[in-house]
């Protein structure tokens, strides 16, 4: 047995700190005694977050109004202090009044979701956005350039997609970078494994259950576009501070996208049932700066996997000297 | 029945048929495994242990209903009662359509939205989906050769609603007293159930791709085959309406089972004319035959 | 309210004839025996599901595989590598049997086949259900589906080992030949076959009794609202299960038979499953749910001594529900890669859902407000009910957007969701409605002491046990995950807690049965034990009631009404 009492307040109050001061980027893993989501690592899970927020209170709300309607009954309407019941079984206005308010609730809730909904799942026309970028500056618009760059980022779409393909097989990821081809012509592409997988042997490095020996790397700050897949059975490629779920269906190619701006570790994990080692393929994104990419990219081209997974365990930071990753 | 029972509903005495018929469906559950795959060291094909659950089953079915005939002739099928059973056959066979929706539903996916599958969604840098682009991007798929809907399939379209149309003759005939009439229009519409089956077998005999393997195949045998199924289950519940109304069973006033059988038959009826049209006709018209 | 004034003149029972030990229980044609064979089974399937839950919380009690592990090297002889890989099968037909158990063999005939067995007739002044006899194979086919189910646990599944553990949804390839080629997942497919097969005929059995043999003078706008839940349920089931047996049919002959229906490299759609499947697994949680919205809805009139408020309004919401359940299913596949059209109406329709359900949380209040409410067992039980399913159903609103529900989906969150409306409104509904008709069914009184304690127990305990949930879900910890990062550990901590808490409930639960047993303390002398609020038909009989209630059929009042 475990020790509780001191050490779960400990841990409540930490949760409830980190719940509040929305970490760096750098803690995007399980938190012990986290009571919230992870922080925000791409503007979707932002976005996720904030709509979350919002639903939270109205539930909490909602919760608390029954809660205490259920508390006030019981106090005021039990037999000792209420002797004799009422009979009314009908009040029309408040009947209406329940129906048509939790209706305009769940309206404020849909305006709010749909536009978040499309955010997130569809893949952002780039060369429009650079488009609409330069036009609202060309026209002096800067609030709205501003407002349009929070969800959209210019810079980045100058650049293009780093695309990625995703295949979950039972049981790991292989990734594949079409964009990037050796000298024969072939994409970059590697099979990655979680480092454990519940046995004795199991290496006694790296955050369990959750590194892999060689990451998915893309750069920061760039649009990633994947499309996942899978070679047996369903698989589902899930990175919690991204707030990204995608399936990978055997026979189909599911799109998805995302932007982180800062470097990075993101942890996620297989998040549909795959069989035995379910638990055990983890996804591990390091997203670095532009150059610590290419160099990366590189060292994969010639083939040397080990020496790009080292090159990539220090996430160079775009401004400061080097950052360390969580583990 | 206790004699100061002062109501019409059918209070039914202990039967030993569900235990027994719960039984019989347990032997047939494990014996199709065993057959499917081997079972408690059975190898995989032994086939006895089905044949003995489905000859329970059948025996159950049998005393079963041959009691509820009994009953319905001692007079427990009091008019509520009889109400009651109409209602429970009605419920049925919307079991039975919900049934055949799925059939449908998977036929519907695979043809019209085989573009979303087999799209630019395809996983086609994958060594064992590859060659589906050849195969799947398009419907019916490559080398499925459809059934021309205008040949056998029309021929029996037309052997079911004459059917349709001969069993609503019996039941008319039957209801005023014809009993003569009534038994021609029941003989005629079994040879033409058993026609249209006989027919549905050569038209598999002759078809274009196989139910194996191939795609096409697994939707248009399994929505097919089941109607079929269920065109010869009609086919025999007609026929025991057939034996009972020449034992003198059936009489204008009470005869449920009948109107049971010709209920069912329409509704195999109904089910077919959605197959001709969705899984024969339509595809037909907008694909042509087939690659 | 529909039920105040019932003019009665229930006969001679005197005249009991029951059949003798054997043909009464295993030929049995009477809906109330029938209805002690369905609690009987249940408590028996709920242990089961209740054990293999409990291997869930003891394993994730701590991060690392420790029990499951233990029970390969102990009890099958297993070490080293192939003990893990066991164990991690294992686990995964735990979890997968742990859902099909309770669903499909604990609530589901608990909630329709006990209860509904019990209380329709008696409720809407039946002598007996439409088909007595093919009651009672609903009954028998349960037991067989069952005994079915537990035997494909014990065949070969895959490689890893025996049973199927692809999850309770049964989501192809895992299900088909290349997740699971053995045995057991055929067993398994013709368990549900045989369970839907035993549905569909319950279904059948219900609407007819509830259409065609209500007492003179009952309306359907006069019937009770158990009545009604049932109805709809039995609707439900009627349509709804036909479709997954086609979906199963497709996945057998799959595995067997070399159609391609689910199989992509042969064109087939593994995503077309899922489609059938939700298409009845939604209206699926509906029917599980609305015989305990009929529970609920006479415990709260009973106590608070009141009529039920805005019965009508009371009734339609769940007609609606069960409408709406129809066209809500793929709310449950926003990661599949749907459209995002597609996506949005399922957001917005399954939003809908929450309106209907909103209604009958207040009109209970309402029931109660004004009320001169006794807090009897069963109430305690109801208000219970009331909160946690409060609870679920917000959550359920959170996951009904699919934006969210991209980040929740397949993780705790909704495991805590759908705990909160079955494990703690389900259940909570069945035991609200288990002490409320025990004196009636039984003929004896529970021990209220040990009743309370069961309740109170309970209340915590599945309290702590799910509400960490939703933090290890908002977290990222998915489900069906026999290990997980050490980032989650308190809160499996926690829950696991919770689940000991429970464990004591259920304990508490069997030591009152069996001191209810013991004592034997007569039932109410009138058959009413709980006064003037109780006013259904079901309380005008003694109890136990006779072997054949309403010789002579009651008449309900038509001057009554609303
Ligand atoms: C306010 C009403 C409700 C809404 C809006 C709602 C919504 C949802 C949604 C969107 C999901 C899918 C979550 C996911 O997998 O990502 C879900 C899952 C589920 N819900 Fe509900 N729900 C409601 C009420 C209920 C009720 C009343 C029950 C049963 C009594 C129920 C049982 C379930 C179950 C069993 C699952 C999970 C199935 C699985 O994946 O294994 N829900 N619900
Ligand atoms: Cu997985
Ligand atoms: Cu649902």
């Amino acid at each position: 047995m475990r020790r509780i009492g001191v050490e779960s307040v400990r841990h409540i109050l930490a949760a409830l700190s980190a719940a509040i001061l929305a970490g760096p980027a750098f803690a995007a893993e399980p938190l012990d005694g986290a009571i919230n989501m992870q922080p925000a690592a791409t503007r979707i899970a932002e976005r996720v977050h904030d709509f979350h927020n919002v639903l939270l209170v109205i539930i909490t709300a909602i919760t608390v109004l029954v809660a205490g309607l259920l508390a006030w009954i019981i106090i005021r309407y039990n037999k000792k202090a209420n002797k004799v019941s009422r009979k009314f079984s009908h009040n029309t206005t408040i009947e209406v009044v329940w129906t048509v308010v939790p209706a305009l609730i769940l309206v404020g809730i849909a305006g709010l979701s749909f536009p978040n909904l499309y955010y997130q799942n569809v893949t952002p026309n780039l060369g429009q956005i650079v488009a609409t970028s330069k036009q609202l500056l060309a026209d002096g618009k800067s609030a709205e350039h501003q407002a349009f760059t929070k969800n959209y980022f210019p810079d980045a779409a100058e650049a293009g997609f780093v695309n990625v393909k995703i295949q979950g097989n039972q049981w790991n990821w292989t990734y594949t970078y079409a964009d990037i081809v050796d000298e024969s012509g072939l994409p970059v592409e590697f099979v990655s494994n979680g480092l454990h997988k519940g046995r004795a042997s199991d290496p006694t490095d790296g955050l369990r259950l959750l590194s892999t020996d060689y990451p998915m790397v893309v750069p920061a700050d760039r649009y990633i576009r994947f499309y996942t897949a899978a070679a047996d059975v369903i698989h589902s490629w899930a990175v919690p501070a991204f707030s990204i779920k995608v399936d990978a269906i055997p026979g189909r190619l599911n799109e998805g996208w995302f932007l982180v701006k800062e470097p990075g570790v993101y942890y996620g994990q297989c998040s549909e049932l795959c069989g035995v080692d379910h638990a055990y393929m983890p996804i591990e994104v390091r997203v670095v700066p532009q150059a610590q990419f290419d160099a990366w990219a590189e060292l994969m081209k010639a083939g040397d996997f080990d020496a790009a997974a080292a090159s990539v365990r220090q996430i160079a930071s775009a401004d400061a000297g080097a950052k360390f990753a969580s583990n | 029945m206790a004699g100061d029972v002062k109501h019409d509903y059918h209070l039914v005495n202990p039967s030993p048929w569900p235990l027994l018929g719960s039984l019989a469906v347990t032997v047939l559950a494990i014996g199709s495994v065993t057959y499917m795959k081997g079972l408690f060291g059975l190898a995989e094909g032994t086939w006895w242990l089905m044949a003995i659950g489905f000859a329970m089953v059948l025996w159950v079915m049998f005393g079963w209903w041959a009691t509820v005939i009994k009953e319905g002739r001692i007079g427990d099928h009091t008019p509520v009662v009889e109400i009651g059973l109409r209602y429970g056959m009605i419920l049925f066979i919307a079991s039975e359509v919900m049934f055949f929706v799925a059939w449908f539903w998977s036929f519907f996916e695979f043809s019209i939205f085989w573009d979303a599958r087999v799209g630019h969604t395809w996983d086609s840098a994958n060594a064992l989906f590859a060659d589906g682009l050849n195969r799947f991007a398009q419907w019916p798929p490559a080398d499925v050769t459809t059934f021309d809907p205008f040949h056998l399939p029309l021929m029996n379209t037309l052997v079911l609603l004459l059917s349709g149309t001969t069993v609503t003759w019996a039941h008319h005939a039957l209801a005023h007293g014809d009993m003569k009439s009534a038994k021609l229009g029941l003989i005629l519409t079994i040879l033409l159930g058993l026609g249209f089956t006989a027919l549905q077998v050569l038209e598999y005999s002759h078809a274009g791709f196989s139910f194996d393997g191939t795609l096409y195949g697994s939707a248009f045998f399994m929505a097919t085959g089941f109607h079929g199924a269920h065109v010869v289950i009609g086919t025999i519940f007609l026929i025991v309406c057939l034996i009972r109304m020449y034992a003198g069973n059936l009489t204008p006033q009470k005869h449920l089972g009948f109107e049971f059988a010709a209920w069912y038959w329409h509704f195999v009826d109904v089910v077919w004319l959605f197959l001709f049209a969705f899984v024969y006709v339509a595809p037909h018209l907008v694909h042509g035959g087939g690659h | 309210m529909p039920m105040d004034e019932v003019a009665l003149d229930h006969g001679h029972d005197s005249h009991d004839h029951k059949p003798g030990f054997f043909a009464r229980w295993f030929f049995s044609t009477n809906h109330k025996d029938i209805g002690t064979l369905y609690l009987i089974f249940s408590l028996i399937a709920g242990v089961v599901g209740y054990s293999l839950s409990g291997l869930i919380r003891w394993e994730l009690a701590e991060p690392g595989i420790g029990p499951m592990l233990w029970i390969q090297t102990t009890f099958f002889g297993l070490d080293g590598d192939a003990a893990v890989t066991a164990a991690k099968h294992f686990y995964n037909v735990v979890i997968t049997y742990h859902g099909l158990v309770m669903i499909f063999f604990m609530v589901m005939p608990a909630l329709i086949g006990g209860f509904g067995n019990w209380f329709v007739p008696l409720m809407i002044g039946a002598p007996d259900m439409a088909f007595p006899r093919m009651n009672n194979i609903s009954f028998w086919l349960t037991v067989a589906a069952f005994i079915l189910a537990i035997l494909s646990m014990t065949v070969p599944g895959g490689s890893a080992g025996n049973g199927f553990g692809g999850g309770w949804t049964l989501y192809p390839p895992l299900s088909g030949s290349t997740g699971h080629p053995g045995p057991s997942m055929d067993l398994l497919i013709l368990s549900l076959h045989t369970a839907g097969i035993a549905s569909i005929l319950g279904a059948i059995n219900f609407i007819v009794t509830i259409l065609n043999m209500r007492a003179p003078g009952m309306t359907l706008h006069k019937m009770p609202l158990f009545a009604w839940g049932m109805l709809i349920t039995a609707v439900l089931l009627l349509l709804a299960l036909p479709v997954l047996a086609g979906a199963l049919t497709m996945l057998l002959t799959d595995r067997n038979f070399g159609s391609q229906f689910f199989v992509p490299a042969g064109g087939g759609d593994p995503v077309m499953f899922q489609h059938l499947f939700w298409f009845f697994g939604h209206p699926e949680v509906y029917i599980m749910i609305l015989p305990a919205f009929g529970i609920i809805s006479h415990i709260v009139s009973t106590f608070s001594k009141k009529p039920i408020f805005g019965y009508l309004g009371m009734a339609y919401a769940m007609v609606s529900i069960g409408v709406i359940g129809f066209v809500v299913w793929a709310h449950h596949m926003y990661t599949v890669g749907m459209n995002v059209d597609l996506k949005a109406y399922f957001v917005a329709a399954t939003m809908v859902i929450a309106v209907p359900t909103g209604i009958k949380i207040f009109s209970w209040i309402a029931t109660m407000w004004g009320g001169s409410i006794d807090f009897k067992l069963p109430m305690l039980w109801a208000i219970g009910f009331i909160f946690l399913f409060t609870v679920g159903g917000v959550t359920g609103v959170v996951l009904a957007n699919a934006g969210v529900d991209h980040a929740l989906h397949d993780t705790y969150y909704v495991v805590a969701h759908f705990h909160y409306v079955l494990s703690l409104g389900a259940v909570f509904g069945l035991f609200a409605g288990w002490y409320y008709w025990f004196e009636k069914m039984f003929g004896i009184k529970y021990n209220s002491f040990l009743g309370g304690l069961h309740f109170w127990l309970m209340f915590i305990g599945s309290n702590v046990l799910f509400f960490p949930q939703h933090f290890l879900g908002l977290q990222g910890m998915p489900r069906r995950y026999i290990d997980y990062a050490d980032g989650f550990s308190t809160w499996h901590y926690w829950s696991s807690i919770g689940y000991a808490i429970t464990l004591a409930a259920t304990l508490v639960f069997f030591i009152s049965l069996a001191v209810a047993f013991i004592q034997r303390r007569k039932a109410t002398e009138s058959g009413n034990p709980w006064g003037e609020g109780a006013t259904t038909l079901e309380w005008t009989l003694p109890s136990p009631p006779p072997f054949h209630q309403y010789n002579e059929l009651p008449v309900v009042n038509t001057k009554g009404g609303h």
